[in-house]
């Protein structure tokens, strides 16, 4: 790896290993970095624009999978005991026609409740979380502060984690 | 407190443009519970994509001020002669415009508008109407229910966007209700053109005009049941109850449900609006057959007990 990607790496090197210790990775952050820095050699990633920005993201990207691997084994284990002995189902199989039919419901109620928190939040959380628009950009679209376009966010973003949490436990 | 500092966290690491690190590694390290609050809200971001409606956003904007090129626009087939008053569809990218404005009512709350050419619109309760101060022959329905009392120009009609279709006018006293992926017009004067460019379906005063998950379809309505809540009154011909509860929940300002038995009927008559629900449902629901019982917050309409089926005339 020849790109300005592995200088930026080592001029960042403490900075980016203070992140991960603020991020939990505990005793753990010096092979964190080391596995980033394995990644990084293992692919030519051609240029990056932002490079420091963009292994942040990507040290942050590690703690995530940390995280979501933990709490999914975790899980795994309950149903384990839940099932007694029993086959587990695969999480990735194709889901069942009565499943889609509930899965379209909660759509329709999603769909409400985004209804209901107005047609600017509605708006600005599509355009944030379902087609990836940055929040300066849909600002500049709708002629509005960045902290209006953040609030509305927050205001989405609460209700929408609420109704998913309500009909997780339903 | 924790949780909705993490949340503002989550909201601005995601955008794809963050770059503020060294920040967002200062809060961190203020408590190392919030890198656990932070790791449990991006996992619950992620589990919200299972109930993401992945709809584009439209947004309804003239098409003589289109904005920057090569951005997604498209529009309604032909209709050179009306060019000056077509209306486009045109994505949210577009929508760099301070000149669209909403208009919104609380549930329970009415508002009277008056535009410059003449127009008046009357926005029922829990509605949300977009104008633009620059066209004043252009109103969008996003949802909820308004009257439209239209100044006819035959030569710049008055038109009304609701989700992909279009209304305009020909003269014309209409109210449009839009609740849900539902679409209803009703017209008591004058003529309105349902999709001018496509399907061109016209809608005389006593036609009514009801678009849903059944598809499209013309109806007769009581002309003088159009818009008929303007006036404290709700009048039906042969209305089915889910129509009804929705029109009186609207109305009042008040969640009301139906059971399936009840929703099945149907309601030919006239019911006074009065803003005590309990005063309102002791009247209302003998008169559709049915009875109505108080759920917390929410009313329920169901079928009186000791009849059933279609509602009795009493």
């Amino acid at each position: 790896m020849a790109t300005g990607l592995s200088a930026i790496f080592m001029t960042n090197r403490a900075a980016l290993l203070r992140f991960l210790r603020a991020r939990g990775a505990g005793d753990e952050a010096e092979d964190l970095l080391q596995d980033m820095w394995m990644k990084l050699e293992a692919k030519d990633l051609g240029p990056v624009s932002d490079p420091l920005p963009y292994l942040y993201r990507m040290a942050n990207n590690l703690m995530l999978d940390r995280y979501r691997s933990s709490t999914r084994r975790e899980r795994r284990e309950q149903d384990w005991a839940v099932g007694a002995g029993g086959v587990m189902a695969d999480p990735n199989e194709d889901i069942a026609v009565d499943e889609r039919i509930i899965l379209n419901q909660r759509l329709d109620e999603a769909r409400g409740v985004l209804r209901t928190l107005g047609p600017r939040v509605e708006m600005v959380f599509r355009r944030f979380r379902i087609e990836g628009v940055g929040q300066k950009v849909i600002a500049e679209e709708l002629g509005v502060s960045l902290t209006t376009v953040e609030k509305d966010l927050q205001k989405a973003y609460r209700a929408m984690m609420a109704l998913k949490q309500k009909m997780d436990t339903e | 407190m924790m949780k909705e500092e993490a949340l503002a966290w989550v909201i601005r690491t995601r955008d794809p443009r963050f770059d503020d690190w060294e920040a967002f590694t200062i809060w961190l390290e203020g408590d190392p519970e919030r890198a656990t609050a932070y790791d449990a809200l991006m996992m619950a971001d992620a589990d919200m994509a299972s109930i993401l409606p992945s709809e584009p956003v439209a947004m309804p904007v003239a098409a003589n001020d289109a904005g920057t090129p090569g951005r997604h626009i498209w529009r309604w087939a032909g209709g050179g002669a009306i060019a000056a008053a077509l209306v486009a569809v045109v994505s949210i990218g577009m929508m760099n415009r301070t000149d669209i404005y909403t208009v919104a009512t609380r549930p329970g709350e009415t508002r009277s508008i008056a535009l410059q050419d003449g127009t008046k619109i009357d926005l029922n309760g829990g509605t949300s109407l977009r104008l633009d101060r620059k066209d004043a022959r252009f109103a969008a329905l996003d949802s909820g229910e308004a009257a439209f009392t239209v100044r006819h120009d035959a030569g710049d009609p008055f038109r009304v966007t609701v989700g992909d279709a279009v209304f305009e006018d020909a003269g014309t006293i209409f109210n449009i209700v839009h609740v849900g992926g539902a679409t209803r017009i009703g017209v008591s004067e004058g003529k309105v053109i349902y999709n001018p460019e496509a399907e061109a379906i016209a809608l005389p005063a006593g036609r009514a005009l009801t678009d849903d998950a059944e598809g499209l379809r013309v109806m007769d309505v009581a002309p003088a049941a159009v818009a008929s809540w303007r006036q404290g009154r709700l009048v039906y011909l042969n209305a089915t109850i889910g129509q009804v509860s929705q029109d009186i929940g609207r109305s009042l300002g008040i969640t009301v449900n139906a059971t399936p038995a009840a929703r099945a009927t149907r309601f030919t008559g006239t019911i006074r609006l009065d803003d005590d629900p309990a005063r309102f449902f002791a009247g209302a629901a003998p008169l559709m057959g049915l009875s109505a019982v108080r759920q917390g917050d929410a009313w329920l309409l169901q079928e009186s007990p000791p009849k059933e089926g279609n509602a009795p005339q009493s």
